[in-house]
């Protein structure tokens, strides 16, 4: 396949993600009405005033949905930013010593004993105040030790090949050997898991918000106006529909396109 | 047998690393039971003498041996507001077990299903349509699929009851208010594990001896069975196991919603108390029943490999 043709299959299942990333970030900026702003009775039909209808305090449900989404977005694209980094050189380090991989595999067993919903509500609970700094500090855990798994299978081919050993008869240091030998040769792998793992911290961090934890996270996001406008969704359904089709067309397009990106490369 | 003892002595050991962690982050992390039930303005005295009451006082290794020893002989002590954890989980374990067990069950079967077709006409229709809409029920999550679900079946279709009613039992008044609920568990499990047995099936199916069988003229039925399930079922098996785990953290939110009446709802309501003793209980015990189900498919393991080795 040839590099056009496959940028053409590309471009049609990264764009909506693209849209919906956009329309999240500058939001808040379209947003017609203030979030506190009544627009009319509590679930209001919609109307040309507001085009998705009121919420249950009447509040412009539009408005809210423009605003509701960058803070699980941030929050998302930095859990998948540390978890791929700290497992792409945890697993680097695996493929290296094959001890240290026998670790990452007793953790990751571990990590399938607790699953992370639960980890996180037990985290929470216990500490309360840590907010959303603690939501992104046990996503992180929960999640590494997986990732670093796949990491370590992809790698260890790697580092059986002969410049890996050059290097390592070369006498050079561990963080030579990783960042510049070993992950320069796992940009697919890399990329492919940053993916997968934004599509992951989305949802915890959408399913945290729908428990309310941490309840620092404000109160106009996707998650919570799923659960806090589900008591009228007889009277106003879009004021549960579009947060939850915002949600899943966020997830639905991130991983379509990490998976053509993935095929897409693989069978160049 | 050997290595069977050992896989079951391994995972014992992470069944009590399991526990060795909860009780870290309910003890060591800054909250105090005492002060989150008391509230802001307790005095100095109060908190020191419901400190006392809870035993937070006593040395560390103490207090994780009493936990610990209670967690093992399944007795989980008392929460914040000195309700016994033990009568409240045996109020809602059962209902959340059936919950779980039925979606379980259902994975397992449209799974099974859905793989196997899928698998035998790679490029079909059912193919193209299982493709996106695995990948759709996979990433989303569950509160998101129940919605859809409620809006669909019960206010568009008017179907199926929305929330769910108890009678005097404390179970689901009618079979047909479990059939949503269940839905949106085994919906996102099932795109999963159907996506899974695709795989080990086709894996599979490439193997030598698979050839040789269809080549040897053996009826389609037959080699399907005896020479390329054997093989792809350690995979598929994992899988399931592994799937339990999510199956239970779904629950909090999917209970939540439909206002079922199990332990998840009873642990999501539970995040203004603060009620740490009620969640650790929960973590320790779904933790135990997940490492039943993969020592189940370990087992399944070593009998598909009998002989072989």
């Amino acid at each position: 396949m040839t590099t056009s043709t496959t940028s053409r299959r590309l471009w049609p299942t990264v764009l909506p993600a693209a849209a919906v990333v956009t329309v999240a970030i500058v939001g808040p900026a379209l947003a017609p009405h203030a979030v506190d702003h009544a627009v009319g009775i509590t679930f209001e039909k919609p109307n040309s005033a507001a085009w998705l209808g009121g919420d249950r305090l009447g509040q412009d449900v539009t408005s809210q949905l423009l605003r509701g989404g960058w803070g699980l977005l941030l929050l998302g694209a930095i859990i998948a930013l540390l978890v791929t980094a700290f497992a792409a050189i945890l697993g680097s380090i695996a493929a290296l010593h094959p001890r240290t991989g026998a670790w990452i595999e007793r953790t990751a067993d571990l990590g399938m004993l607790l699953p992370p919903v639960l980890a996180i509500l037990l985290f929470m609970l216990s500490w309360p105040e840590s907010g959303a700094v603690g939501l992104v500090v046990v996503s992180v855990i929960a999640g590494t030790p997986y990732s670093a798994r796949v990491f370590a299978a992809a790698a260890t081919g790697v580092a059986a090949s002969g410049f890996i050993e050059a290097a390592q008869a070369r006498g050079e240091r561990l963080s030579y050997l990783i960042f510049r030998e070993l992950l320069p040769n796992l940009r697919e792998t890399l990329l492919t898991q940053l993916g997968l793992r934004f599509v992951e911290a989305m949802y915890l961090v959408s399913t945290a918000a729908f428990l309310q934890l941490p309840t620092t996270l404000g109160d106009a996001n996707w998650a919570v106006m799923v659960r806090e406008n589900a008591s009228g969704i007889l009277l106003n359904p879009a004021a549960v529909l579009a947060p939850s089709v915002a949600i899943g067309l966020l997830a639905v397009s991130v991983n379509s396109a990490v998976a053509a990106f993935g095929r897409g490369r693989s069978s160049v | 047998m050997i290595a069977l003892t050992g896989l079951v002595v391994r995972r014992l050991g992470l069944l009590i690393a399991l526990l060795a962690v909860v009780f870290v982050v309910v003890d060591l992390l800054p909250g105090n039971a005492a002060r989150a039930v008391l509230g802001r303005d307790a005095g100095a005295d109060r908190i020191a003498a419901k400190e006392h009451e809870l035993g937070l006082d006593r040395p560390l290794p103490v207090r994780f041996w009493n936990w610990f020893s209670g967690a093992a002989t399944g007795d989980f002590g008392t929460t914040a507001r000195g309700q016994s954890v033990n009568e409240l989980l045996a109020a809602k374990f059962p209902q959340t077990l059936l919950l779980a067990s039925v979606a379980m069950l259902a994975t397992v079967v449209i799974s099974l299903l859905c793989g196997l077709w899928w698998s035998a006409r790679p490029t079909g229709f059912t193919a193209r349509v299982m493709q996106p809409s695995s990948a759709f029920v996979i990433a989303v999550p569950e509160f998101v699929v129940a919605t859809l679900l409620v809006l669909v079946f019960s206010l568009w279709l008017d179907w199926l009851p929305a929330v769910t009613f108890t009678d005097r039992s404390g179970y689901p008044a009618s079979p047909e208010m479990l059939i949503l609920p269940v839905a949106a568990l085994a919906i996102p499990q099932a795109g999963w594990n159907s996506r899974v047995v695709r795989g080990a099936l086709i894996d599979a199916a490439a193997a030598p001896h698979v050839e040789s069988a269809v080549l040897n003229g053996l009826p389609e039925r037959t080699v399907l069975l005896r020479h390329v399930l054997p093989f792809a079922l350690p995979t598929i098996a994992t899988s399931f196991a592994t799937s339990v785990g999510t199956l239970f953290g779904g629950a909090l939110v999917v209970e939540t919603i439909f206002n079922y009446p199990g332990m998840g709802a009873m642990v999501a309501g539970s995040v203004s108390d603060r009620d740490t003793a009620l969640v650790a209980a929960v973590v320790a015990m779904t933790g135990t029943t997940i490492m039943c189900v993969l020592l189940l498919a370990d087992a399944i393991r070593a009998w598909a490999n009998r002989g072989r080795r």
